[in-house]
């Protein structure tokens, strides 16, 4: 962990070093890129960048901004939540060390999340200060996001990969199509909620890059440029490009995450807060965890 | 300039010098803070025998400008003449302008401990912003306002071989064929970078 936080401030401290080098958009490398621009045998990502954010970007955020509410508005409606007893036995399921690393990352992306889409229909809101204010804030509630998320992934990594459950869970959309409470094939984390981890996590650190990329814009690592085979300002537009699609389907399976622990599964928060789950949820949700916790008489 | 001038940038890569006064002119008519320059003198193949050209960049006040495309808070806004400027007060300084331009024009002076980006600075065509035109505001903002008085912005106006040559674009066009039927040899069909900002 101490060594993890060293690399973190020692990079931040060499990138702010590489400010005082010569520029690699306004320098030399200025006049190559205005020859490539469009042209046959470049990248074409200028063009490719420009095309997108006129277009696409924001319609696709407000396609999940109303979409994916309203679905599940309709969820809510014609299904209704599951409701679990709540005066049962409870099952520990979430550490303490876990328990706190998550509500680091919870309320980093409660402010990341509100903070970009402000930022997306930043004209709607007049730009200006206000929506200034919002982009530093994107930038403050990355640190202790950029910091918990790979211990995050570390501390659930063993219970997230693949499994037959999972094909089941997809087969019949976790059961949440259904009013019954019959026991739903999964883990301990069943497959939506691995899916929400893989990208949450790996898609999480995209977005700190792609988004530091974009934060520190004129900074001097040629390693980067090396492998990449890309100029700054092409690494620059396809940080942008791929901070946008990764932030469509993070948000996306973020209002999942939330629709799911705060209103389809009535009191499901409390298991992160508490760390305890209700028995009759996880005998129903996480059948074949609870399965296995009875063999190994855990419960 | 007629009732119909769109306002273009041309520079002769022919006739540049390197000399670096376009720059400067700006930089000082404008009082821009250092590590912003709005027009900059770039020199390729240096060294190279016949080969070597120098050219100065600036913004080039494109057509359907592709920054103004791109930027999330509409801070930009073209002039009839075609001029395209931006208003700094509404600008996040989030640098999708930078990614857009052809040109690399759009520039963020660095204020604050943490490097954070400042509102974007660009070419103006000296033609200031949108605060009241000639205020002090205007020129703390964006520079001098040198359209407004009839004067040629400062870059082309001081260029001492004309090869930055900035106006009407028909105008312009016509001194450029002249100066390629002189020259009396191949040269490209339009002006360079012509392509990329105004289309074919």
């Amino acid at each position: 962990m101490k060594k993890y936080l060293l690399f973190l401030v020692s990079s931040l401290f060499v990138t702010s070093v590489a400010f005082a080098a010569d520029s690699q958009i306004w320098g030399d490398m200025r006049l190559e890129d205005i020859l490539g621009y469009g042209q046959a045998e470049s990248t074409k990502l200028g063009p490719l960048f420009t095309m997108l954010q006129s277009n696409y970007f924001a319609k696709a955020f407000l396609v999940v901004l109303v979409g994916v509410p309203l679905v599940f508005l309709i969820h809510y409606l014609i299904i209704g939540p599951k409701v679990f007893s709540h005066d049962g036995k409870k099952i520990y399921a979430f550490s303490l060390l876990a328990r706190v690393i998550h509500q680091i990352a919870a309320i980093s992306f409660m402010v990341l999340v509100p903070s970009g889409f402000i930022m997306v229909f930043g004209s709607t809101f007049g730009g200006g200060e206000f929506v200034r204010m919002m982009k530093d804030l994107h930038g403050l509630a990355t640190i202790p996001f950029a910091i918990v998320v790979i211990p995050m992934f570390v501390i659930w990594v063993k219970d997230m990969f693949i499994h037959w459950d999972d094909i089941k869970w997809l087969m019949i959309v976790g059961g949440y199509l259904s009013r019954k409470k019959n026991p739903v094939p999964a883990g301990k984390f069943n497959a939506g909620q691995k899916t929400w981890y893989w990208l949450a996590t790996l898609g999480g650190v995209v977005m700190v890059l792609t988004g530091a990329s974009m934060y520190f814009m004129d900074f001097d690592i040629a390693m980067l440029r090396e492998i990449t085979g890309l100029s700054q300002i092409d690494i620059l537009r396809a940080a942008a490009i791929i901070h946008n699609i990764v932030g469509v389907l993070i948000t996306a399976l973020f209002f999942v995450h939330i629709y799911m622990a705060v209103f389809a599964i009535k009191g499901a928060v409390n298991g992160i807060i508490t760390g305890y789950k209700e028995e009759e949820e996880v005998k129903i949700l996480h059948s074949s965890w609870y399965k296995k916790l009875k063999k190994q008489g855990k419960i | 300039m007629g009732e119909l001038a769109r306002m273009k940038f041309y520079c002769d890569d022919q006739r540049c010098i390197d000399c670096d006064g376009c720059s400067v002119a700006c930089a000082e008519a404008h009082e821009l803070p250092t590590g912003v320059s709005r027009r900059k003198v770039i020199t390729l193949n240096e060294g190279i025998f016949g080969k070597e050209f120098s050219t100065s960049v600036a913004c080039m006040h494109c057509t359907d400008a592709p920054c103004e495309q791109v930027c999330p808070v509409d801070c930009f806004y073209i002039r009839e003449d075609g001029i395209v400027l931006h208003d700094k007060e509404i600008c996040i300084g989030c640098g999708y302008c930078l990614y857009a331009c052809p040109f690399g024009a759009p520039q963020f002076p660095r204020d604050g401990a943490f490097g954070t980006k400042g509102a974007m600075d660009k070419c103006t065509m000296c033609a200031g912003g949108p605060e009241e035109t000639n205020s002090a505001k205007e020129r703390e903002l964006y520079g001098q306002n040198r359209i407004s008085e009839g004067k040629v912005p400062v870059c082309a106006a001081m260029c001492s071989t004309k090869a930055l040559l900035v106006g009407d674009g028909q105008a312009i066009a016509d001194i450029y064929r002249k100066r390629v039927a002189s020259r009396g040899h191949g040269v490209q069909s339009s002006p360079y970078g012509w392509g990329s900002a105004y289309g074919k």
